[in-house]
């Protein structure tokens, strides 16, 4: 039985922005500025990452309505109540750590939590849908409570990842044309902000509007849909998955 | 702000998929029939009424009273969900045929941003009990706007012979962002305009 | 000729299935006259502005026709032939103000012409017209850029040109008293030409006057479009010539601009005077058609552009009625350019929809099977 490597997969085959379309508001919404990107793909990352950790050891504390992995072909709702009670975990755990990141960002970079707005806590929501690709382990050797830990960690981080040069592709295209100017961390002498030659004075202003975050995130999918077929991976599913 | 203004603001200037690209991904991938579009829309805009209301209520009898604004994020997350299931519940037992046509269950809606994110634009807005409720009426009147052309346009799309690179959801998304561009004739100095004159 | 368009365009209905394209001999000859009967309009803003005018033009055409010519090697299927770059280029170098830096236009054109029309599959496939978009987009992105206006060729080069539904705008922003709109330009100083004032005056003092009648100044400048404005929207004479054109060769049907233009009408006349300050009825609809070309151009050469249309008749004048709706409240409350270009980007928006009611229902194609 081969390993699948889950890191690589979350960074290519199941991209979560560009190859499985899911997160597409954050990818949208908050790539008008390099700055913003970045922020938000440290926020997924952290989030994501310890909510898998979480999972993972509840899983291996044997918390089986907590951590019990979706299976492969079910349906997503199945009981006569909607919120199962390891869906409401993974809910609170995921909302729990968003408003800890809120409260970090808001220390650390009060200006960017500002700029960021009501994206920030939408990072639970985004956690959240990342979980439908939440793969089981091997069916037919039980695995140790550390390989689980560790092959969760794997997913989680290349899906963050992913995720991170997705956001931040999009917004170096949005930023260096729609306003002609880098926006990274304020360092020293450098004050964050990087001016690009002759488009910083005739910017296409129209890609800063969420049109120009929709329309480049369009092409983002179609061009990764390229590299896909050209690679010949036959896993990599688009529509309907969302 | 009055009444009106708030619904035309969250339905047609600042509306809730193009210009907050929120719930983008129901907009871009929710089945491309008019019935289905129909009832998923009205359930989320009755979603999001419900969850702004209950918002305002949270944030003004437990959150402020209590000093707990950092636990913000968790409980609009567990409303919205709650919120979700119970009417996902109710129209299990009242209108099945409409649960069947939207194709989504209920509660798969909390899974995109657009409930939640409304009810966080409502929190953040400092708006009052009717004011949450128009705005959260008005977000989901913008998204069934939006839902209904992009429906059309891709069923459009669906039949043409377009690159096959772009096929399906990119193509949906260049639209959106087209559409996005043709919304935004409708900008704040317009609504102003229109509600006091020149 | 004639016979050929109505083979195409049978005249009791037009409703056909999915795929629009008629072919490529009679698309390619639809375009080539639309292109045609452009050609008197954008001469005359050529005539009155001059060379930038020129300059602008032949940016705008020649960008389209290299957005075209790329797009159509990438995906191995190359369409330059077919003149709707053309006429997307003609369109949109006709709605840039003539002062416009060349950047400007090339953009407009490549973006609509790759964007708005290749990435959907090219001419036939495409729900919002590229020109459009591309216009928008610079309406966006350059909002000074593209309200550069140039002094008409008559007038002394240091007159600052605005065009006169602009300096109306200015006049009511700035507080001016309000009134009619041509006693608000007369009051706020507007530039209307020499040959404009010795006509009026003709026409007042010996006929006119004969009837106790007083035409106010500026009424040939508006009428036979003297006044600065886009290069291809300032006389409307000429492009209700080529208007007619269109239609006697039945390019295009008259229903849907008409519907539009009358919706507009009835609706500046009504209500036109409120957001000024006056009372009902007072709103000026002849201003409103002739204070630029804008209007005109949009009603015939591109809301009726068949691809992003209703294709029903009763689905058209629907669509005829909310682009008049929505010109007027775009030119009246809106802050981009007269209304008129956003007005039909959302009726292109709307256009599928209208569609989707009007269409008849066949049972076969109940599902298309999407993704």
């Amino acid at each position: 039985m081969t390993r699948r490597p889950v890191f690589r997969d979350g960074v290519l085959r199941d991209n979560p922005v560009a190859v499985m379309l899911v997160g597409l508001c954050p990818a949208a919404a908050v790539t008008s500025r390099v700055i913003d990107a970045a922020w938000m793909s440290v926020g997924l990352f952290f989030v994501l990452l310890l909510t898998r950790l979480c999972q993972a050891i509840l899983h291996a504390l044997r918390a089986p309505d907590l951590s019990e992995p979706p299976a492969p072909g079910a349906p997503p709702q199945t009981s006569v109540f909607p919120l199962r009670p390891r869906w409401l975990g993974s809910l609170l755990l995921s909302s729990c750590f968003t408003a800890a990141f809120e409260l970090i960002l808001l220390a650390f970079a009060p200006s960017e939590s500002a700029s960021l707005g009501i994206y920030v806590p939408l990072l639970a929501v985004n956690c959240l849908v990342l979980e439908r690709f939440q793969r089981s382990g091997p069916e037919d050797e039980p695995e140790s409570p550390v390989r689980v830990i560790a092959r969760s960690l794997r997913e989680a981080a290349g899906l963050g990842a992913g995720f991170a040069i997705c956001l931040v592709a999009i917004s170096l295209v949005r930023e260096i044309l729609g306003s002609g100017t880098i926006t990274l961390f304020a360092a020293g002498s450098f004050g964050g902000t990087i001016e690009v030659g002759g488009l910083s004075s005739v910017p296409v202003r129209a890609l800063t509007y969420g049109g120009g975050g929709l329309l480049c995130l369009g092409y983002l999918a179609g061009f990764a849909r390229l590299l896909g077929r050209r690679k010949r991976r036959s896993g990599a599913t688009e529509a309907g998955r969302s | 702000m009055s009444l009106l203004g708030i619904i035309l603001t969250f339905t047609l200037v600042d509306n809730i998929v193009l210009s907050r690209l929120l719930g983008i991904c129901p907009c871009v991938s929710a089945p491309s029939d008019m019935r289905g579009t129909a009832a998923a829309a009205a359930a989320t805009s009755l979603l999001m009424s419900l969850s702004a209301l209950a918002g305002w209520a949270l944030q003004t009898f437990l959150l402020e009273p209590l000093g707990l604004g950092f636990l913000r994020t968790p409980v609009f997350v567990l409303c919205v969900a709650c919120i979700a299931g119970f009417l996902d519940l109710l129209a299990r037992r009242a209108a099945p045929r409409l649960l069947r046509a939207a194709r989504v269950p209920l509660a798969g809606v909390v899974f995109n941003c657009a409930a939640l994110g409304v009810v966080l634009i409502a929190a953040r807005g400092g708006f009052s009990a009717l004011e949450s409720l128009a705005v959260g009426f008005a977000a989901g009147a913008g998204f069934f706007v939006v839902l209904s052309l992009l429906t059309a346009i891709r069923e459009r799309l669906d039949v043409e012979s377009v690159p096959e690179w772009l096929q399906g959801l990119p193509l949906h998304l260049i639209s959106a962002g087209l559409l996005a561009f043709a919304f935004l004739a409708f900008d704040r100095a317009f609504l102003s305009r229109l509600l006091r004159g020149w | 000729m004639a016979d050929v368009h109505q083979d195409t365009r049978p005249a009791s209905l037009v409703v056909s299935p999915a795929p629009h394209v008629t072919g490529s001999a009679s698309s390619a000859r639809l375009s080539w006259s639309v292109a045609f009967c452009l050609l008197p309009a954008a001469a005359w803003g050529v005539f009155l502005f001059g060379v930038p005018a020129l300059g602008v033009l032949g940016v705008a055409v020649a960008a389209s026709l290299a957005a075209e010519l790329l797009a159509g090697l990438a995906a191995r299927r190359v369409t330059i032939g077919d003149g709707s770059a053309i006429v997307t280029g003609l369109l949109v170098g006709m709605l840039m103000p003539p002062g416009v830096p060349l950047y400007v236009p090339a953009a407009a054109s490549g973006f609509g012409i790759i964007v708005a029309k290749q990435s959907f599959g090219g001419l036939g496939r495409n729900w919002m017209n590229p020109a459009l978009a591309g216009v928008v987009v610079a309406l966006l992105s350059w909002s000074d850029g593209m309200s550069r206006w140039l002094p008409v060729r008559s007038a002394a080069p240091t007159v600052t040109a605005v065009p006169p539904l602009e300096a109306l705008r200015n006049a009511l922003t700035a507080g001016a008293p309000r009134g009619g709109a041509l006693e608000m330009l007369r009051a706020s100083g507007y530039p209307w030409s020499g040959m404009d004032s010795s006509v009026v005056g003709w026409v007042n003092t010996h006929v006119l006057s004969l009837f106790g009648w007083h035409l106010p100044g500026g009424c040939f400048d508006l009428l036979v479009g003297n006044i600065s404005g886009t290069i291809g929207g300032t006389s409307v004479p000429l492009l209700l010539l080529g208007a007619a054109l269109l239609l006697s060769r039945r390019v295009i049907r008259w229903q849907l601009p008409v519907t539009y233009l009358a919706i507009f009408c009835l609706a500046a006349q009504v209500f036109g005077g409120l957001p000024a300050g006056g009372g009902w009825f007072v709103g000026n609809m002849l201003f409103q058609v002739f204070s630029g070309g804008g209007l005109v151009l949009g009603a015939f050469f591109m809301a009726t552009d068949p691809v992003t249309s209703p294709l029903t008749r009763t689905g058209q004048l629907a669509y005829g009625l909310c682009l008049g709706v929505l010109t007027f409240f775009l030119r009246t409350f809106g802050s981009l350019g007269d209304g008129v270009p956003l007005a039909i980007l959302l009726g292109n928006c709307l256009s599928p929809l209208i569609d989707r009611f009007t269409r008849p229902a066949f049972p076969t194609q109940r599902k298309a099977a999407p993704g």
